[in-house]
């Protein structure tokens, strides 16, 4: 059979040529395995800067009236630090790094579906960094990651570069969720029907579709603000005739879906975790696939709730007060099935599965203030007060950023063929896990008590609060360091992982560390779910060891 | 992309054309939901006044818009037709149906630059009001997506011309066909909504 | 490979472990009803202790959910750990799913959340709909600048600036909007907040029930000034101090003379007010229906439309109001007008303008 030139989407048997000059193995390549690295280094680098700018910010907030920063600085830096972490670190890293990584090789694929689109996918997202960042020099946007005209109107052009630079992730995101989609649905190995799939594929699967609906909206959402700025057509400057909470409605149908890409990927990446270092069956397979499915779909329902005091008539109020309630219960069995899956475990206390233990602490957490949040006359007081950013960094870094470090963690072995080390992984986690709980647990009370939001100084009333968060914020900055130089030292001089390390059951185990480029020798047939410790692995036609006997 | 699909097995080709198809319909979907944020917009900001269009401002005329609806109607009939004359093997049809639909849609996009030159001549300009944000936001992107699509089917066609789609095979012809009536499905809208809606 | 593994059952040390988590939580339900909020944030308003009431009531049942999630996954961790000496490779227990446990844990937080969103609902109206109603109660407008607020009270000519006082134990109704950009007016002793959005008057209605001094807070982003915006207060007042207040406000605001006699308005002539009208006003106003708006709303009927909205004190325009306001401007909703010293205007042409006004149908 000729080889098909040039593309890896040509299914099932057929393996092409490897890819044979540098550009085309490492900066313009088509492999999602290499992608999915590209994706960990920029949204790596995104995630230093962003993390910096949360410093400098905090180094602001650590005494009441501090001059360090300018008000405009201080604005343009909490405005790009949420920007940048929703849309150059989280999502990116969700998606286009663990998504590439892992899903290809759990469905048995030799690629994604359109694997020159999962390129263009990629280096759209460069460019939207280097606007987004470069807009500081023209005078970065100030009204933060949600930019409410009419203020967002009268800033200057560097508010622009940051539409621009959404608008060209957002297109990258939509792109990267319809090849997903279509990967997931059309190139599984045969035998692997849904409900034998990973979690993380089902994760995957609901995000994908979450990215390529959604973010559409965001993208018209922000042509219209790009336009009404440079051409004066009103749509959201109510002097004008335009109307504000036009923006809210449409950015918040965006951004409610978006914070649920966030989460769901780093939810799959648990339901892996666990059975892994249980080593049994994850509780619930059915329910927390299902439940995946019911959450994105009532995202697109609860947007409102970012918009309780922005004048909604109460019987509009209602449906999304009682929406958002009710989403709250597929996470809540997740949650339960998760720590049912340690009852009755074989549990091996590696890194990952402290991050996974973590995560289902401070998530809880911030599902529970979400609830909080969600009623509405409780929110008249708790909106755009510290108590949110409490809870939002309670879901995105309790949540997210712990789920992605457990992935990281976890399929390091796979990308890299390398062990990390336990040691300094505990002390990365028990440094991150204190120093977080300690910056963000007492913005809950001071938000109570009457501290707004994206204020760079504040009533002295707050100052001994805001220095301890402030402390406790640059420990946790500096537990980001015991990982870098963890992942250095694996790099250059790691154990060796070998094809199986964990001793886990789904697909991506069942090959090398690093895979080959063609991922399989031959697709796998599958013949029943991944999770069943104590049975045969349920795969033919694997050349691969199938004792799955775990190193660590 | 062009020369391989015809070397690769029929069952092959199946399974990539499958691929692409629902790949294609998912990226028209997510271009119908840019389309329907946008007449979100319209609608909202509508709801907020009394009277539609604004006082003193001059309405694009219904008349012309509809002779402009019928031409791009029109060619997606001839589209169509195309489509069908190429599965039957008739090269010459499929080639002048094709050539018709271009023309057609080419002037459709006539038709709406001399919408677009009385309205302004009117004073109806796109910041001067939310009529004309309304309006030439969504006929502005809607002309956009007829221009690709013109574009599209240029190329369809020259890709014809040379031989990459047989009788069996022929998806860029699909997508090009698909992609044109996807627009002129929103033009429907477009034309209930900013015309026909008083 | 290891096949082989035991069943588990929920046995003495799990149900130790659920007691002992059983009384944790008893403890921090019990510390939960008894914290004394008030000490910390006042509760100077009614609303506010109902919404302190369902904050606790949700705290209150999320102490057992954290108890019960953090807990069973120390127990089951420390527990269920593999020892050394013990296999790595044996499996754990094969339990897929438990279809009644599965459902109680969904049914049960589901009516939780039920009850918990009724609670919410009924609380809606005594806040966000109800105008007050009664006869002594106060309405007010708070409008939010760029970077202070303003009140405008029912027959004070002039808005307050940066200072709202209200009498104790009546039923206020704020209605909120901004001139500028999206402010917020929020005050954390009322547990009251609303955005203030220019084009939009929203209502938010409230009883003060402790006399004092309550910070006003602005908490949505407004521009470099925004930090700055708060210390401003509300100053909750017994009846007698309030009326002395307001008195003293109106003697303040009265000593502004007028240049606008009624004689002068009287001497009004229409056709030259239709000529100033058309050079310094269309800017901004139409001569037509209410809802033909520019910038400020169409003028058209001005005296008897219902849909010109009534002055603060209840009763449509009249011409002497129209004149007052075109001498001293007015914080709208939709801006600023500006006032006869801005437009240059004189006595005479208010006058003219009034009388223009009152031929428009």
């Amino acid at each position: 059979m000729q080889a098909a030139v040039g593309t890896a989407q040509v299914p099932h048997g057929h393996i092409h040529p490897p890819p044979d000059t540098f550009i085309k193995k490492y900066i313009f390549s088509q492999d999602h395995k290499v992608i999915a690295v590209q994706y960990f280094i920029t949204s790596g680098l995104f995630f230093v800067l962003a993390g910096l700018l949360a410093e400098m910010m905090r180094a602001q907030l650590a005494t009441a009236n501090n001059t360090l920063l300018s008000p405009t600085t201080y604005n343009e830096a909490y405005s790009v630090h949420g920007s940048a972490m929703v849309w150059l670190v989280i999502i990116p890293i969700l998606t286009g790094a663990f998504g590439n990584l892992v899903m290809p090789l759990q469905i048995g694929a030799r690629d994604v579906a359109f694997p020159w689109l999962n390129m263009f996918s990629f280096w759209l997202f460069p460019p939207a960094g280097i606007l987004l960042f470069g807009s500081f020099i023209w005078g970065a946007p100030e009204a933060g990651w949600t930019e409410y005209p009419p203020i967002s109107l009268q800033q200057s052009f560097g508010t622009s570069m940051w539409c621009m630079a959404i608008f060209l992730i957002g297109v990258s995101s939509t792109i990267t969720g319809l090849n997903f989609l279509v990967t997931i649905i059309k190139m599984r190995a045969p035998g692997m029907t849904w409900t034998r799939m990973p979690l993380f594929v089902w994760a995957t699967a609901v995000t994908a579709f979450l990215s390529f609906i959604a973010t559409a909206n965001l993208s018209a959402a922000l042509l219209g603000l790009l336009i009404e700025r440079t051409f004066g057509v009103p749509f959201y400057d109510p002097s004008k005739g335009g109307s504000p909470v036009l923006w809210q409605h449409i950015f918040w149908f965006y951004s409610h879906p978006a914070v649920y890409i966030m989460i769901l990927p780093a939810f799959g990446i648990v339901s892996e975790v666990l059975p892994t270092f249980c080593r049994r069956p994850i509780f619930g397979y059915k329910a927390i696939a299902y439940s995946s499915v019911a959450i994105g779909l009532v995202s697109f329902a609860v947007w409102a709730h970012h918009m309780f005091t922005s004048g909604l008539a109460p019987w509009v109020q209602l449906p999304f007060m009682i929406l958002t309630m009710l989403v709250g219960i597929p996470t809540g069995v997740k949650i339960f099935s998760w720590v049912a899956t340690l009852w009755g475990g074989n549990i091996r206390l590696t890194t990952p599965i402290y991050f996974v233990l973590g995560f289902l602490s401070t998530f809880t957490f911030g599902g529970i203030t979400g609830i909080m949040l969600a009623s509405v006359p409780a929110d008249v007081h708790e909106h755009a007060t510290y108590f949110v950013v409490a809870h939002l960094h309670y879901v995105l870094f309790g949540g997210s950023v712990f789920g992605i470090f457990a992935g990281l963690y976890y399929w390091w072995p796979k990308m890299t063929g390398r062990m990390l080390d336990e040691s300094l992984g505990k002390l990365h986690f028990w440094l991150m896990f204190v120093s977080f709980n300690a910056t963000f647990l007492p913005m809950h009370w001071i938000g109570l008590e009457g501290m707004p939001r994206r204020v760079s100084t504040y009533d002295p009333q707050y100052q001994d609060t805001n220095l301890f968060i402030s402390i406790s914020a640059f420990v946790l900055g500096a537990s980001m360091l015991v990982f870098a130089y963890n992942a250095i030292k694996s790099t250059i001089s790691g154990r060796e992982a070998g094809q199986n390390p964990w001793g886990a059951r789904t697909l991506e185990w069942m090959i090398p560390s690093p895979p080959p480029y063609y991922n399989f020798e031959d697709i796998p047939v599958v013949l029943s779910g991944p999770y069943d410790y104590g049975k045969p692995l349920p795969y033919r036609e694997i050349k691969a060891d199938l004792d799955y006997m775990p190193i660590a | 992309m062009a020369t391989h699909v015809l070397t690769v097995d029929d069952a092959t080709y199946q399974e990539v054309r499958d691929q692409r198809l629902l790949g294609f319909l998912l990226f028209l979907i997510s271009d119908v939901i840019v389309f329907s944020s946008f007449i979100y917009g319209y609608i909202y900001l509508r709801s907020t006044v009394m009277t539609w269009p604004p006082p003193g401002i001059e309405p694009a005329a219904l008349y012309m818009a509809g002779v402009n609806s019928i031409v791009l109607f029109g060619s997606g009939a001839t589209m169509h037709y195309a489509m069908e004359f190429f599965k039957h093997g008739d090269k010459r049809k499929f080639v002048g149906y094709m050539i018709a639909t271009i023309f057609l849609g080419l002037g459709f996009l006539g038709g709406q630059a001399f919408e677009y030159f009385n309205l302004l001549h009117a004073g109806t300009t796109w910041p001067s009001s939310i009529y004309g944000a309304s309006f030439f936001t969504l006929t502005g992107l809607h002309g956009f997506h007829v221009f690709i699509g013109v574009i599209f089917l240029i190329t369809v066609l020259i890709q014809a011309q040379r031989g990459t789609y047989t009788q069996q095979r022929y998806f860029g012809l699909t997508a090009g066909a698909l992609y044109w009536h996807f627009v002129d499905v929103i033009w429907v809208a477009l034309f209930s909504l900013l015309y026909v809606w008083k | 490979m290891n096949t082989e593994h035991e069943e588990h059952k929920l046995d003495a040390g799990f149900w130790r472990a659920t007691i002992v988590m059983g009384v944790i939580s008893a403890l921090g339900m019990w510390g939960v009803v008894v914290f004394p909020i008030e000490r910390f944030v006042p509760e100077a308003a009614g609303i506010a202790v109902q919404i302190d009431w369902l904050f606790k009531f949700m705290a209150f049942f999320s102490v057992p959910i954290l108890v019960y999630v953090n807990g069973y996954m120390l127990y089951f961790t420390v527990r269920y750990r593999n020892r050394t000496g013990q296999p790595m490779d044996r499996p754990g227990s094969s339990v897929h799913d438990h279809k009644a446990l599965e459902f109680w844990w969904t049914a049960v937080p589901s009516a939780l959340m039920l009850v918990l969103g009724i609670l919410s609902y009924v609380l809606i109206p005594q806040y966000y709909t109800a105008r007050a109603a009664s006869a002594n109660s106060v309405t007010v407008e708070a409008i939010g600048h760029q970077f202070s607020w303003e009140f405008r009270y029912p027959g004070l000519r002039d808005p307050v600036p940066d200072e709202l006082h209200l009498p104790i134990n009546v039923p206020v109704t704020v209605d909120v909007t901004s001139t500028d950009v999206i402010h917020s007016f929020w005050v954390p002793a009322f547990r009251m907040k609303q955005d203030m959005i220019p084009g939009m008057v929203v209502p938010m209605t409230f009883t003060p029930t402790e006399v004092g001094k309550y910070e006003i807070v602005c908490t949505e982003f407004c521009g470099v000034g925004h930090s700055g915006m708060r210390d401003r207060y509300v100053y909750v007042q017994t009846q007698s101090d309030f009326d002395a207040w307001y008195a003293a406000e109106k003697t303040k605001q009265a000593h502004k003379t007028t240049e606008v006699t009624a004689a002068v308005l009287a001497s009004g002539d229409a056709a030259a007010g239709g000529q100033l009208f058309e050079v310094r006003c269309t800017t901004c106003h139409n001569a037509a229906p209410f809802d033909q708006r520019k910038v400020g709303p169409g003028l058209a009927n001005l005296f008897h439309d219902p849909a010109h909205p009534k002055l603060l004190s209840g009763k449509a325009p009249t011409p002497a109001d129209v004149a007052e306001i075109l001498e001293h401007g007015l914080s709208g909703p939709m801006g600023q007008m500006p006032n006869a010293q801005l437009n240059g205007l004189s006595a005479k042409d208010i006058a003219d303008l009034v009388a223009y006004l009152k031929t428009l149908k």
